[in-house]
């Protein structure tokens, strides 16, 4: 096959860690999108693949192509899992300066604003990578700087901002997973929303027996990053009957984005209103899990349950 | 590129379950392996229903049909070559049973192994066969490679522990193999036919698997050897002294030296070392079995022999060799690991030469190889370390490995012990089994009359395939 090089001078100087990448898999499991969606195309290797592609001439630089190299919420878990040491993040983002410049932006996970933007600038002043500027008409992100961590999204007061691609992981969707999980299991009694760090990845892609679910007295739902985690999704759970909700972030100084941080502050601000309205703030608790500590993260959830067991329904 | 009726196959599994994007496409041309070439749709069926219907469309057409689970296959054996539909089981992942009574569990092809591990430890039981790919491989992959691992030794492989299957076969057929018993001496086995198959024979949509107790007891250890002949003499004497290890490994000196490089691990850089470990519920039994060992090490001048049952140790015993695929990726920025000639077996007594004339080889053709492996099942791993933009160093890499083969094939040994053939390992294998290959496209014929099951593959693969062509590595001439 003839192969010809395009002008990819930002992922050029990845040429031979692309042909690094042993293409073993080993990331998939950790990757939010994949396991949302189960197909290979958003799976870390498959950006690995198509970047490689872009280089050789194989893959031509089209929407589909700038799509998958654009969707990326930068946890960063695949390439701390990676078997080949190779920095993944650092390649995509390269990869999307040479897109951009050939007039491709996605926009995959980038965050984008719609019409009803009101300029107030909290999103500006909010996001963490520096990525949202007044471009003179309105707001826009620059999609090589924006990490998809959603705070834009959380902070927006009249949700202008907006993940398209958002793999599951939008509010509105978490919400409607804990109902219906609430709903439809007799012995549910709590959410456990989780960012992609703080839950090490257990079932990657399988689905169990019914008879070894039906039992299920919490659900864990990974929302991507602490950050995200805003009232209105930690409150949706307890309108369903749950008897608590509980948060995992990362440990201080963990978190890429920072979201640890807003975590706790909101966190804290929902446990006074509990206070003031007379509901036991147990029922609502933030735990820093570091990476992959599946031990600790399930000691959490074993204590936390106790002590929902403790306080029964709310009343 | 022949037409495919997209309508069609959207009719059957929803128009969110194909994609034709070339961008897609391109992702789909690859497995784990060098190869890649460029399928026509990828097409994801939820059911047994729609494998079939699918199947009927395709059998009608004549259009190539290749299954793929995690695309963990490391000879090519999902790379399309020539074209056609992909079907991605991993929609079809559910665990179906998990009958403790009758020890077994049922599961749909796209359940990947480390799920079902996970499902099955409450039980206190597991799925032993466990692929270092386990969590990627499905159990669907692992049928038709026949994958093993580590503990095969002792809990044996895929084929092993498959107790019987659904298939789906060329014509849309449904076909149920096998049994759900211990034992079958009802005719043909033909699930164990299918067992190793790499999808040319059927689609399995359905698995029973047995599962065994998880041991109370696990204890590792660990000689180094001043020579790889001693090391070699000592895996061939604890086999034949009736041992019954759960691991035994072998890492040669380059391994080990990939590993000092690269993680700083501080391992003693001998020539060889062996990693053994015995398991089992009562104490005293896998005792046994380690001071069985660590006397057969200690009489072939194994040194710095030790075991421990302490977990944190055991990690630490098998780091060197856990870290070893990360050491040979990132051994020199220049060369890349590629899976070639990776997996072939010999008889016990042939492991120290084997490795040995892997070394004179590599040196010989100019590229770094490593030995390695599942030593007590008689499996030895390579990794050929090469610049893959270099033509020249393809060259070097297909001379090195036909004489590696060639090596295997004169002890009796075996190109594959669990990576299957392929297409990278075609050549060997046909040289192997010369005298059964027409025995092989009559069975291939008849349960596939057009060829549209994984064409192109085992006894079809095409003869030089591992030129600097079709290659998924970028190769200037
Ligand atoms: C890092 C790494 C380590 C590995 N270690 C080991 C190891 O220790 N032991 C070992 O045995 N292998 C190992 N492998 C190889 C590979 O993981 C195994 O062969 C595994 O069984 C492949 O499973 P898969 O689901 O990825 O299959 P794929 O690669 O997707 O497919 C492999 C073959 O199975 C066929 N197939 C898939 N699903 C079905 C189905 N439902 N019906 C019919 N045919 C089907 C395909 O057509 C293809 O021929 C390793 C691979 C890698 C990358
Ligand atoms: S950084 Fe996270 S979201 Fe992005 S590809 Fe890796 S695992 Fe997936
Ligand atoms: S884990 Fe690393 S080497 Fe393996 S496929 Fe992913 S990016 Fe490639
Ligand atoms: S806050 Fe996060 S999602 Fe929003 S623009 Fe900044 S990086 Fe992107």
């Amino acid at each position: 096959m003839e192969k010809k090089t395009k002008d990819f001078k930002h992922l050029e100087k990845w040429q031979s860690t692309l042909a690094n990448c042993i293409r073993c898999g080993y990331c998939f499991e950790h990757c939010p999108m994949f396991k949302h969606t189960s197909w290979e195309s958003d799976a870390p290797r498959a950006k690995i693949i198509t970047a490689f592609g872009l280089l050789s001439g194989e893959v031509e630089p089209s929407e589909s192509a700038a799509d998958k190299m654009f969707s990326c919420f930068f946890c960063g878990r695949c390439e701390a899992a990676c078997s080949s040491g190779v920095p993944l993040t650092e390649i995509f983002i390269d990869a999307k300066k040479d897109l951009v410049e050939m007039g491709l932006k996605g926009p995959g996970t980038t965050s984008t604003t719609e019409l009803n933007c009101a300029r107030c600038l909290i999103c500006v002043g909010s996001c963490p990578h520096d990525a949202r500027f007044y471009d003179g008409k309105g707001i826009a992100t620059d999609p090589t700087k924006c990490q998809s961590c959603g705070i834009c999204l959380d902070v927006c007061p009249a949700g202008a901002a907006k993940i398209k691609n958002d793999f599951g992981t939008n509010s509105d969707n978490l919400i409607e997973r804990a109902a219906t999980f609430l709903d439809t299991h007799e012995s549910a009694k709590a959410i456990i929303f989780a960012c992609n760090w703080s839950y090490y990845p257990e079932l990657q892609a399988s689905l169990l027996p019914e008879s070894e679910t039906r039992d299920k007295g919490y659900e864990i739902l990974v929302n991507m990053c602490g950050g995200r985690l805003g009232a209105h999704l930690l409150m949706a759970p307890f309108l369903h009957n749950a008897w608590g909700v509980m948060a995992a972030v990362c440990p201080d100084g963990d978190c890429r984005h920072d979201g640890n941080l807003r975590a706790k502050k909101v966190i804290e601000t929902l446990r006074n209103t509990f206070k003031s309205i007379d509901i036991n703030p147990e029922r609502i608790q933030l735990v820093q899990i570091p990476a992959g500590d599946k031990t600790l993260f399930q000691a959490e959830i074993d204590t936390f349950i106790d002590t929902l067991n403790q306080l029964g329904p709310i009343r | 590129m022949k037409k495919i009726d997209e309508t069609r196959l959207k009719n059957i599994v929803g128009e969110h379950n194909i994609k034709t994007d070339p961008s897609d496409l391109y992702i789909y041309g690859s497995d784990s392996s060098v190869h890649h070439a460029m399928p026509w749709a990828i097409v994801r069926p939820e059911t047994t229903r729609q494998v079939q219907d699918i199947m009927r469309y395709a059998n009608q057409d004549m259009i190539p049909v290749t299954a793929r689970g995690g695309g963990s296959g490391m000879c090519g054996q999902t790379v399309p070559i020539q074209g056609g539909i992909i079907l991605d089981m991993k929609r079809m992942n559910k665990i179906l049973e998990i009958n403790l009574k009758d020890v077994y569990c049922r599961v749909e092809p796209g359940v990947v192994d480390d799920d079902l591990n996970l499902a099955l430890k409450p039980y206190g039981v597991f799925y032993p066969p466990t692929p270092a790919s386990s969590r990627i491989a499905t159990i669907g992959g692992e049928i038709a490679n026949n994958a093993s691992g580590v503990r095969s030794v002792k809990y044996g492989a895929t084929r092993d522990a498959v107790l019987g299957m659904q298939v789906v076969l060329a014509n849309g057929d449904l076909v149920h193999l096998g049994a759900r018993t211990r034992v079958e001496a009802s005719g043909y086995q033909l699930h164990k036919l299918m067992v190793g198959s790499e999808g040319t024979l059927g689609i399995v949509v359905e698995a029973t698997l047995s599962f065994v107790p998880i041991p109370e007891f696990r204890c590792m250890g660990v000689a180094n050897f001043d020579s790889l002949k001693d090391a070699g003499d000592a895996i061939g004497s604890i086999m034949a002294a009736g041992a019954v290890p759960s691991m035994l490994e072998l890492v040669d000196s380059v391994a080990i030296k990939a590993v000092n490089k690269t993680m700083n691990l501080g391992l003693k850089e001998v020539a060889a070392a062996l990693i053994f470990e015995a398991d089992g519920m009562v104490q005293e039994a896998v005792d046994y079995e380690i001071n069985k060992m660590k006397a057969i090490c200690k009489q072939h001048n194994g040194q710095d022999i030790y075991a421990s049952y302490d977990p944190k140790e055991r990690e630490k015993i098998f780091m060197g060799r856990k870290k070893l695929f990360p050491a040979l990726s990132k051994y020199d920025d220049n060369l890349a690991s590629t899976a070639l000639a990776d997996d072939m077996a010999v008889p016990y007594s042939k492991m120290a030469e084997m490795a040995e004339k892997i070394h004179e080889i590599a040196d010989r053709h100019h590229i770094v190889m490593t030995a390695y492996g599942h030593c007590g099942s008689g499996c030895m791993h390579t990794k050929i370390l090469m610049d893959t933009r270099r033509k020249d160093q393809w060259d070097d890499a297909k001379q090195a490995i036909t004489e590696v083969y060639d090596y295997v094939r004169s002890v009796n040994g075996t190109t594959s012990a669990e990576h299957g053939i392929g297409l990278s390992k075609a050549a060997s294998f046909k040289l192997e089994k010369s005298d059964s290959l027409t025995l092989l496209a009559s069975i291939k014929k008849a349960i596939d009359p057009h060829n549209i099951l994984n064409p192109g593959k085992l006894s079809q693969a095409p003869e030089n395939w591992v030129t600097a062509t079709n290659l998924r590595y970028s190769v200037n001439s």
